[in-house]
């Protein structure tokens, strides 16, 4: 990689501008983690399968691992610190603590981003569907059935909370 | 076709490190002047629920609620040692020695309740915060207060607790003895259905039964029997790990395979409760219990599907096909030919 590769990020982050001179030639996860310092995004394995890098580039939910860097100018991302705060947890996140779908926590930020994206897509999930739109994420802890049965119930707040409305309104 | 079968596995386990190796740990407790109370221990909270559980413990050993306890873990500049976080050992070591450290703590504080409320401190009880006569429950104090009153006196506001479960070795000669403080026992059930045209082998249905003790924390204790249900499986049916002179040859989650949310059935699991007297309010660890039976279960599943025993891990479709003539034999499979199975 060539030292003075510098470029300039200018996108949106979490719905504040961010515009920045920094190295180029990297992934959207080194960018995060490394220059914004939003740790919350996890590197599970460096290589797109386990999905703990997972975040939303323009509503999209991408591997922040396997995106390189430029992919995301001009662009809004959103990241598991733009969902919910530790006070006011987001109905996905309040779900996954209830359920006790959360152990280590390595790829609950993942999941959540992924969840998110499930419920965007398809706000009243079947089981199977939401198994499928978390096959992408793996748990070494809890099994699974927890962050399953909070996304379901995450899924039945958001619905009886708005019923026409979406995820979207919820995501500060 | 598809064939289905079921299997039951069970275990028994030695808890902690047996064999007369050392097994101990220290947990410090300190009230402050509100009546909150800060834990220390030396154990790592990797995710399985430790500093839940060791507050939950405190809470209920001196009446407080638990929202007033507050927990250090794993601080090598502040916390004794607790000894290392495996062998299942933890709820059962760190627990008992934070219950000591409590009943450690206790002590002062009942001789100074006993001096403020004219009665014998051995009488004394702490109790859904307050600290109470037991024959006479109109002399109480708050926890609050008395905890107050301590600071000002100056009285002695921490406590320590060490725990060992270190045991006797076994005979030299004959191997014999008690070799664990304590066991625990676990069984599951699983039926499965084998693809005999893709070698796939599915999980249906798999229930856990892991006998806690007591479970402390039911949802972290159901947490830790599905998470290792799911390890087994993983374990019986697709982590392959490759070693080549001493190296791991697939240290990738891209080329070592662990179960997605897709690949594992919805693990029902079963809370045993035997009272355990060596454990704190009965409890003992429930970590790898629930997760040795898996893959016994899972192959005896297989067996009575098959009618034919498989004696290798994982059971990935590719070796199922070679197993049952439907592949090429290429590389040497894996087998135990000599293991004691009976035929199912
Ligand atoms: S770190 Fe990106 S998929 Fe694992
Ligand atoms: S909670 Fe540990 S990996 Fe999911």
């Amino acid at each position: 990689m060539d030292e003075n590769n510098l470029i300039k990020m200018e996108l949106t982050v979490n719905g504040e501008a961010v515009s920045m001179i920094v190295k180029g030639g990297r992934r959207l996860l080194d960018f995060l983690r490394d220059d914004l310092h939003l740790t919350g995004t996890k590197e599970g394995c460096g290589e797109g399968e386990c999905g703990s890098c997972t975040v939303h580039l323009d509503g999209q939910s991408v591997l922040a691992c396997l995106t390189p860097m430029e992919r995301a100018i001009g662009c809004s991302v959103l990241t598991i610190e733009g969902v919910g705060s530790p006070t006011n947890l987001h109905p996905v996140q309040a779900a996954l603590l209830d359920e006790g779908g959360v152990q280590c926590g390595m790829c609950t930020p993942g999941m959540v981003m992924s969840a998110l994206d499930l419920l965007e897509r398809n706000p009243d999930p079947t089981i199977e569907e939401i198994i499928e739109g978390i096959s992408g994420n793996l748990c070494r802890c809890t099994g699974y059935k927890k962050i399953i049965y909070g996304i379901q119930q995450a899924a039945q707040e958001l619905q009886a909370a708005s019923p026409a409305g979406t995820v979207k309104e919820s995501v500060e | 076709m598809k064939l289905r079968g079921i299997g039951v596995g069970s275990m028994m386990y030695g808890l902690g490190y047996g064999f007369a190796r050392p097994d101990f740990s220290t947990t410090d407790i300190e009230l402050a002047p509100d009546g909150t109370v800060t834990i220390w221990n030396g154990a790592s909270e990797l995710g399985q629920g430790l500093q839940t559980l060791l507050c939950q413990l405190v809470a209920e050993e001196l009446g407080i609620p638990y929202e007033d306890t507050f927990i250090i873990t794993a601080d090598t500049g502040r916390t004794p040692d607790a000894g290392p976080v495996s062998a299942s050992r933890s709820t059962y070591v760190q627990g008992n020695s934070a219950l000591k450290a409590c009943r450690d703590l206790k002590k002062p504080m009942a001789e100074l309740a006993g001096e403020l409320l004219k009665t014998d401190p051995d009488q004394l009880i702490f109790k859904k915060g307050l600290v109470q006569d037991q024959n006479e429950p109109s002399r109480s104090i708050s926890f609050t207060n008395l905890a107050g009153g301590m600071h000002q006196r100056g009285r002695r506001v921490r406590g320590s607790g060490y725990h060992s479960i270190t045991t006797g070795d076994v005979d030299k000669e004959t191997s014999q003895g008690d070799a664990y403080a304590t066991y625990a026992w676990a069984s599951q059930l699983a039926e499965v259905e084998v693809d005999t045209e893709t070698g796939q082998v599915t999980v249906l249905r798999l229930a856990s039964a892991t006998d806690a003790g007591k479970a402390i924390n039911p949802k972290m204790v159901e947490g830790q029997i599905e998470g290792g249900a799911v390890q087994g499986l993983g374990f019986a049916l697709m982590e392959d790990m490759k070693i080549e002179q001493g190296e791991f040859k697939n240290a990738k989650l891209s080329t070592y395979l662990i179960p997605t949310a897709a690949d594992v059935p919805m693990v029902e699991p079963l809370i045993v409760e035997v009272y355990d007297p060596t454990g704190p309010y009965g409890a003992k660890g429930v970590a790898e219990p629930a997760t040795i039976p898996t893959a016994p279960t899972i192959f005896n599943a297989i067996a009575n599907a098959l009618g034919q025993r498989v004696r290798f891990t994982p059971a990935t479709p590719e070796k199922m096909l070679k197993l049952l003539g439907k592949l090429e034999e290429k590389e040497e499979q894996i087998t135990i030919e000599d293991m004691p199975y009976p035929e199912p």
